[in-house]
C-alpha cells in the first residue's frame, strides 16, 4: 500500500461541486405548503410505494420503494400525496437556471442533483470557492424554499462524496489534501459508481472502504478492474478524470416509459391501452428529438412485482407509434395472461439514431410518408392544444379511465385548480402555493 | 417572409448551397416556377439572396446578417424586429426575479381596500428582503396569508386591507415567505 499519490494534490486544480436537493419531491410539496411543514411526508400515493419521503419520514423509518401499507404501520401521522410531476419539473428547471447564474459548465445529472463546474471563479468573485459553493446554496435555500446538500471537491466523485457527507442541508469541501480523512471511514460501496458486484469483488482483497481503494497500487487496479474503475480510483485520487456532460440531453441511448395504475387490472384491452398509451409516449419523445428506433422492449409487470416481457425488432428504424403497436399486438399474448393481476406496463425504445426515410422495394415507402405527415399534424396540435389531443384508438382506454381510480378524488393539489384560461392539459409554467390562503 | 426564407437557410446549411427553382417549388409548394419566381424577386429585394446579370443567385448581403442576433430569434431581423428589440413582453412585464417567482390564488376579502380580490392571483417573489409596506405572504397557522408588512419602531407587524379584520402581531418570530410583485385577474378566459 502507498498513499502518496493521495497527498500530491494541495486544494482544488478544479473546483466541481456536486448540488443534491434534500428530499426533492417531498421537499416541493412542503415548501408550497406550510400544513406541511414539519410533518412526514410522502410522495408516490399513486404508484403505491414511496417515491421521495421528507426527513421527518426518514426519521420513522420510511425508506425508499417501501409499500404505502407499511408506511401506513410503522407512521400512522404521514402525509402521502400524489406525485406532482409537473411542479417538480418546474423547479427542477429553475435550480439547474440559479446554479447556472454562476457557471454556464452545469452537468444535470438527475432531477434533482447536479455537478457545476467553478474552476477559476474567485477572482472574478472575489471569493474562495468554498464561500462561491455557499452563495449558490443559499441562492437554492432561500428561492426554491428547501434545502440543498453541496460537495466542493477536485472532482465529480469527491464532490459526490461531499454532497452525501452531511444531509440534509451540508456544504462539505474535500480539498486535496484532505481526501484521506473523507475516504477513511467511506465503505467502498458507497462510491460513487461502484456497484455490488464490483464492492464484493474487493472485499475478497480486502478492500473495505474507499481509502483502501485509493491506496491501491495503480498497476494492480490496471490489472485487476475494468477501465471505469480505473478512473475511479483515479478520482479518489484526486485527478479530474470525468467531464461534465454539459450539453441539455438531446441524445438518448434509450427512452422509457413505464406508468403504473391502480387498482390492478386483469381486463386485458385495458391492459393493452396502458401498454399503446406508453408506447405513443415514447414515441413522442422520440420524435421531439428526431430520433428512431430499430428495437423494443415492452413489459408488463404483475400485482406481485413480476416482470414478463418481450424484446422485438423491425426492420428499420421508426418512430410511428401505429407501427410498433402493430407489431405489438401479435405477440401481446405471448406475456399477457387473463388470470393476473397487473399493475403497471412500459416500453423501452432502444438502438436509437437520427431519423431518415428510405425508400424500398415494396412501397412501403408511401405509407410510412403518409403516417409521417399524420404524425407532424398530432404533434402540430399537441404543441397547440396540449399533450395527447389526439390519440390512438387501441390507448383509448388509458386515456379516458383515470390512471389510478381508487385516488379519483385525489389529484395533485395543484390540478385541483384551474384558473381562467388554462385547460386541464395546459397549466401557467410558474409553480403556485397551495394550502389554505386566508 | 422571414419564415420562407428560413427554409432556404435551413436547406443552405444542409446541402452547402443554394437549391435550384424547381427546388424552391417543392420547398415551398408552389405548382409554378413562376411563383417561386415572384418569390425569390422579394428575397432580393430584401438582400437576402443576390441575383447576378445572368439570372444566377448567391448569397445576399443579409443572409448571414441574422448571426448578430443569435439563431435563437429563428428568423431574420428585419427593421421592425430591430425596433422591437427594446420592448418587453407581458411576462418581463410581470415576472423579475422568474426562478424566484410563485403565484398563489386569493381566498377571503381581507386585502380588498389594496385592490386584491378573491379570486385574483398574486405573483410572489421568494427570498426578497421585504420593506415596510410591502405586500407579503407569510407564514400564520399553518397556512399562507397576504397583508401589508409594516414596522414600528422595532416592531414589525401585519396590517390588513379591510377595517373588519385587525393587524396581526407575531408572538414570536415572523415567517414572511415572500414579497408580492403583481396581481393578475382575468375576465374572460381568452
Amino acid at each position: 500500500m502507498n498513499g502518496a499519490p493521495l497527498l500530491s494534490i494541495r486544494s482544488f486544480p478544479r473546483a466541481i461541486i456536486h448540488i443534491d436537493g434534500d428530499a426533492f419531491f417531498a421537499s416541493c410539496e412542503q415548501s408550497r405548503n406550510p400544513a406541511l411543514r414539519g410533518k412526514p411526508v410522502i410522495t408516490g400515493a399513486e404508484r403505491g410505494i414511496a417515491s421521495s419521503m421528507s426527513y421527518e419520514a426518514k426519521a420513522k423509518g420510511v425508506t425508499r420503494a417501501m409499500r404505502l401499507s407499511e408506511i401506513k404501520k410503522i407512521c400512522p401521522d404521514a402525509v402521502i400525496l400524489p406525485s406532482d410531476y409537473e411542479t417538480y419539473s418546474l423547479l427542477s428547471r429553475r435550480f439547474f437556471n440559479i446554479v447556472r447564474r454562476y457557471t454556464s459548465e452545469v452537468d444535470e445529472y438527475g432531477i434533482d442533483e447536479c455537478f457545476a463546474d467553478i474552476t477559476g471563479l474567485q477572482r472574478p468573485m472575489h471569493m474562495d470557492y468554498e464561500r462561491i459553493a455557499e452563495k449558490i446554496k443559499s441562492d437554492l435555500d432561500k428561492e426554491l424554499g428547501f434545502t440543498f446538500s453541496v460537495g466542493l471537491a477536485p472532482n465529480k466523485s469527491l464532490a459526490k462524496i461531499g454532497s452525501k457527507w452531511k444531509k440534509p442541508s451540508g456544504l462539505t469541501a474535500i480539498p486535496g489534501r484532505d481526501i484521506q480523512k473523507y475516504l477513511q471511514t467511506l465503505p467502498i460501496e458507497k462510491v460513487w459508481g461502484i456497484g455490488p458486484q464490483t464492492s464484493a469483488y474487493l472485499k475478497k482483497y480486502n478492500i473495505n472502504t474507499a481509502l483502501q481503494f485509493a491506496c491501491q497500487k495503480e498497476s494492480w487496479v490496471k490489472n485487476y478492474l475494468s477501465k471505469p474503475f480505473y478512473e475511479i480510483w483515479q478520482e479518489l485520487n484526486g485527478h479530474f478524470v470525468f467531464p461534465l456532460q454539459l450539453e441539455a440531453k438531446t441524445d438518448y441511448a434509450s427512452i422509457q416509459k413505464v406508468r403504473t395504475f391502480t387498482p390492478p387490472s386483469k381486463d386485458r384491452s385495458f391492459v393493452f391501452a396502458q401498454l399503446s398509451k406508453n408506447i405513443e409516449n415514447a414515441c413522442i419523445k422520440a420524435r421531439r428529438y428526431n430520433l428512431a428506433a430499430e428495437e423494443f422492449y415492452i413489459f408488463l409487470k404483475t400485482q406481485d412485482f413480476h416482470y414478463y416481457g418481450l424484446n422485438l425488432k423491425l426492420n428499420r428504424k421508426t418512430n410511428i407509434p401505429v407501427e410498433i403497436i402493430t407489431a405489438v399486438e401479435k405477440i401481446f399474448d405471448n406475456i399477457y395472461s387473463p388470470q393476473t393481476l397487473y399493475r403497471a406496463t412500459g416500453v423501452t425504445l432502444s438502438k436509437l439514431g437520427p431519423h431518415v426515410l428510405q425508400p424500398d422495394l415494396f412501397g412501403s415507402f408511401i405509407k410510412i410518408e403518409k403516417f409521417q405527415k399524420i404524425y407532424s399534424g398530432v404533434d402540430a396540435a399537441a404543441e397547440k392544444h396540449g399533450k395527447h389531443t389526439l390519440f390512438l384508438g387501441s390507448s383509448f382506454k388509458a386515456h379516458v379511465l383515470p390512471q389510478h381510480a381508487a385516488d379519483r378524488g385525489d389529484q395533485t393539489a395543484r390540478k385541483k385548480i384551474l384558473l381562467k384560461g388554462e385547460t386541464v392539459r395546459k397549466r401557467l409554467n410558474i409553480p403556485m402555493f397551495t394550502g389554505s390562503v386566508k | 417572409m422571414e419564415k420562407h426564407f428560413k427554409k432556404i437557410t435551413k436547406f443552405y446549411s444542409a446541402r452547402k448551397r443554394l437549391p435550384s427553382y424547381r427546388e424552391m417549388m417543392d420547398i415551398f409548394g408552389y405548382k409554378s416556377t413562376n411563383a417561386v419566381y415572384r418569390l425569390v424577386e422579394k428575397f432580393v429585394e430584401a438582400q437576402y439572396l443576390h441575383k447576378d446579370e445572368r439570372g444566377k443567385l448567391s448569397l445576399g448581403k443579409r443572409f448571414n446578417s441574422l448571426k448578430v442576433l443569435g439563431s435563437i430569434t429563428a428568423g431574420f431581423p428585419s427593421p421592425a424586429e430591430e425596433e422591437l428589440i427594446d420592448t418587453i413582453s407581458l411576462d418581463e412585464f410581470l415576472i423579475g426575479n422568474r426562478d424566484a417567482t410563485y403565484m398563489l390564488t386569493v381566498s377571503g376579502d381581507s386585502m380588498i381596500d389594496a385592490g386584491i380580490h378573491p379570486g385574483d392571483i398574486v405573483l410572489v417573489e421568494r427570498g426578497r428582503t421585504p420593506k415596510p409596506g410591502d405586500i407579503v405572504v407569510a407564514e400564520i397557522d399553518s397556512g399562507w396569508t397576504i397583508k401589508f408588512f409594516r414596522k414600528s419602531g422595532s416592531m414589525v407587524y401585519l396590517e390588513p386591507a379591510n377595517k373588519k379584520y385587525k393587524p396581526i402581531y407575531p408572538e414570536n418570530e415572523l415567517n414572511i415567505t415572500a414579497v408580492a410583485t403583481a396581481v393578475i385577474r382575468k375576465y374572460k378566459s381568452v
